[in-house]
């Protein structure tokens, strides 16, 4: 089946923007990126292409933005907020312009970070999870599947895994704290890590976009690499393009549900979330009446270095996984066999980080000699 | 001049009420008001909700249709802040309606046109200058001033990068529409103003960029001065990495956080430790109270009171018309010989596509 226009939403995001460059030089399809502000257009400008700013949440500048488009691709990233106030003005939009199907990036969070062993897309789906990202998720896929019962715009939902590539969030984070010494592993980044190089996302976008309806339409789809990798096999080349050593990054014990609990109701939590509750006006009249918290005053002949890192509950979970997901149903449905190898994404990535200008191994080496130098 | 005129502010026409105008001319105009140095007479942009906005600043100005309006309204000085598409013309009706100029960079996206302009100005015999901000930063004056001493001995090379996530408030995306701005001749402008005055006209340029039918996001320029000195010029609106200009000399290192008009980083030979200075004005004596050298805004204010000032024949022109030239030159050598940046991360089947689009028509 033909592909006619196709409106990618959150163009500027590290999956939107691969989109578009794919779709557009891979001639996949005549695209037309969106974006919230126009400011946020400027990575796309290196393309002669009919953009359009349109925020998620405002139904008539998403509407006028999907006049002349077949597909919609939904990559807006954001905070549950976000991930859940932008669906129904996307899903009625495209359905006033004719959109004739909607893509929506879901994650396969939505299994938790560390799934059960035998999860697939048909696992039951809970709402209740630790990581309120992954609540958010399951919550935006019943409100779409809602809003697909009572509309016309077919819907397809894709669950990549951990999307990687150049600039993705799991390569950038890890690359900056180390460079700021600020990284670490969990239990020695042996867990599985349920990786999906972009392209590969991208071509299941493409293969969602024309696969017969009867197939695909309501359908979730979990989507990751061929291989089985660990999160060790994801940071050993970042590290060696940094010139780092992998094993000489410090190794924290996880942290479990309750503990995690624990450390974010502490008393400084619980005023912090209380706070949060308050209007900002609120807010702003306490903090001057009580004026700014200071932290308790410390003798200067305490010398303790700066406290070791602590893993968060998503990186435990993650750094802990025993499971790799399948995407058996994306292979059945949609045809998706992954295009980029890891390796091949690992390399990519690589350069990506020279690229973008990241410091290569010799330039590391001299600044971390000079700082061991000067103790 | 009688003593009461000399006194008397000077009427500014604001020729163009977008983000430039709003964010920096309108409050540092407001400063030099309440010094009673100037005046803004005329507000001119084709967005009445930006003049507006800018109004706020300025009771007594009054919005005008034209920039020859802006002359009839007695401006003597216009600042032309509008999209750089418009400089040239602008800037030429300005001096054709009897107004001094002050251009915003980039001074003219060619120097065909900023040649136009300074002969327009030196014809009517009226002041122009471009706002090179940078210049009037105390910590890039000092670091010429380092150079040009070879306190830290002869400079052997540089590597400069400045950009990150685009977060300038455009109104809309054809800001970015081609033959508009890239970040080449955006920021680059800046860049290659500071380079060449630390280091003269450069003999090889080598430039490549991401363009794929559309302006520039990220681009390298290789940049081979007399005497050797080389180095690259990084430029993106895309990733953030450190804004940093690092200058290798024979005996040390200087580094430049961007846009930090008051502060340099030193490193002495292979000292293990670089000084990280906020630069003062010294101490007069009998006191141990330094002043702190001008910040960003003060710099800001420092540019607009020399070009006040100048009006009024009390100041030389800090940054004279022709010096606006070099970078301008360089940026269209950079232009006309682009080549495309290797982006690896690109599949077989874009690559011929990259390659055609950045090309061009």
């Amino acid at each position: 089946m033909s592909v006619g226009r196709v409106a990618v939403l959150g163009a500027n995001g590290f999956i939107g923007a691969r989109v578009v460059e794919m779709l557009h030089l891979g001639r996949g399809a005549d695209v037309r990126p969106i974006v919230r502000s126009a400011a946020s257009y400027a990575p796309l400008s290196r393309f002669a292409l009919d953009g359009r700013v349109a925020d998620g949440f405002d139904r008539e500048a998403l509407r006028r933005a999907f006049e002349g488009c077949d597909v919609v691709v939904h990559a807006i990233a954001g905070s549950p907020e976000v991930i859940l106030g932008t669906l129904r003005p996307v899903y009625r939009a495209a359905g006033e312009a004719g959109v004739r199907r909607l893509i929506y990036l879901s994650s396969a969070s939505v299994h938790g970070q560390a799934p059960r062993p035998g999860t697939d897309d048909d696992s039951p789906l809970d709402d209740r999870q630790p990581v309120e990202y992954n609540n958010a998720k399951v919550r935006a896929e019943r409100t779409l599947r809602r809003l697909r019962a009572g509309g016309q715009v077919e819907i397809v939902i894709l669950r990549p895994g951990i999307v990687l590539g150049p600039r993705s969030q799991w390569v950038t984070r890890f690359a900056d704290a180390l460079l700021a010494g600020r990284a670490y592993l969990v239990s020695g980044g042996s867990g599985v890590c349920n990786g999906l190089y972009v392209d590969n996302l991208v071509h299941a976008i493409r293969l969602a976009m024309s696969a017969d309806a009867a197939r695909v339409d309501g359908q979730a789809l979990l989507l990751g690499d061929a291989e089985t990798v660990t999160w060790r096999d994801l940071y050993e080349p970042i590290a060696t393009f940094l010139g780092y050593d992998l094993a000489r990054v410090p190794r924290v014990p996880p942290v479990s549900a309750a503990e995690w609990r624990t450390r974010q109701t502490g008393a400084p939590g619980v005023r912090r979330r209380l706070r949060g509750l308050l209007p900002e006006r609120v807010r702003r009249t306490i903090s001057a009446a009580i004026g700014p918290s200071r932290p308790p005053r410390r003798s200067p002949w305490d010398i303790r270095a700066g406290g070791g890192p602590e893993a968060t509950l998503e990186m435990s979970l993650l750094h802990t996984c025993a499971y790799k997901l399948p995407h058996r149903k994306a292979t059945r449905l949609l045809g998706y066999e992954p295009l980029v190898g890891f390796h091949e994404g690992c390399r990519r990535t690589s350069a990506w980080m020279s690229f973008a200008g990241y410091p290569a191994a010799d330039e590391c080496a001299n600044e971390a000699a000079r700082r061991s130098e000067a103790g | 001049m009688s003593g009461s005129a000399a006194a008397a502010p000077v009427k500014v026409a604001l020729i163009g009420c977008g983000a430039v105008s709003r964010l920096y001319y309108a409050p540092a105009l407001e400063t030099l008001r309440r010094e009673g140095l100037a005046e803004v007479v005329a507000l001119l942009d084709p967005d009445p909700r930006a003049v507006r906005h800018v109004s706020r600043h300025f009771r007594r100005a009054s919005p005008v249709a034209s920039v020859s309006d802006a002359g009839k309204a007695g401006a003597e000085l216009a600042i032309v802040a509008s999209p750089p598409r418009h400089h040239a013309t602008q800037t030429i009706e300005a001096i054709g309606s009897g107004m001094g100029v002050l251009c915003e960079k980039p001074f003219a996206t060619s120097t065909v046109d900023a040649r136009r302009m300074i002969e327009a100005a030196a014809v009517a015999g009226r002041l122009l200058t471009v706002s090179l901000v940078r210049r009037f930063f105390p910590a890039t004056r000092l670091i010429r001033s380092l150079l040009t001493t070879e306190t830290l001995g002869p400079p052997l090379g540089f590597h400069c990068f400045e950009g990150g996530r685009f977060d300038w408030p455009v109104q809309s995306i054809d800001y970015f529409a081609p033959g508009g701005s890239g970040v080449l001749l955006d920021i680059g402008v800046h860049a290659l103003d500071l380079l060449q005055g630390w280091f003269g006209g450069p003999e090889h340029v080598l430039y490549e960029d991401d363009a794929m039918g559309g302006v520039e996001v990220n681009c390298r320029v290789r940049l081979t001065f007399p005497g050797g000195v080389s180095g690259d010029l990084r430029l993106s609106r895309d990733w953030p990495r450190p804004n940093v200009y690092a200058i290798h000399c024979a005996k040390g290192r200087i580094e430049w956080p961007v846009n930090e008009a008051e502060r340099v980083r030193v490193r002495f030979g292979g000292s293990p430790y670089d000084v990280d200075g906020r630069l003062i004005l010294p101490a007069g004596a009998g006191s141990d109270q330094a002043i702190p050298a001008a910040d960003f805004h003060r710099s800001f204010l420092d540019q607009l009171r020399n070009v006040i000032e100048s009006v009024r024949g009390r100041e030389r022109l800090a940054v004279p018309p022709e010096e606006a030239l070099p970078s301008l030159a360089t940026i269209e050598r950079c232009y006309g010989h682009r080549r495309r940046m290797a982006m690896p991360w690109l599949g077989a089947d874009e690559s011929p596509r990259a390659a055609t689009a950045a090309s061009g028509p």
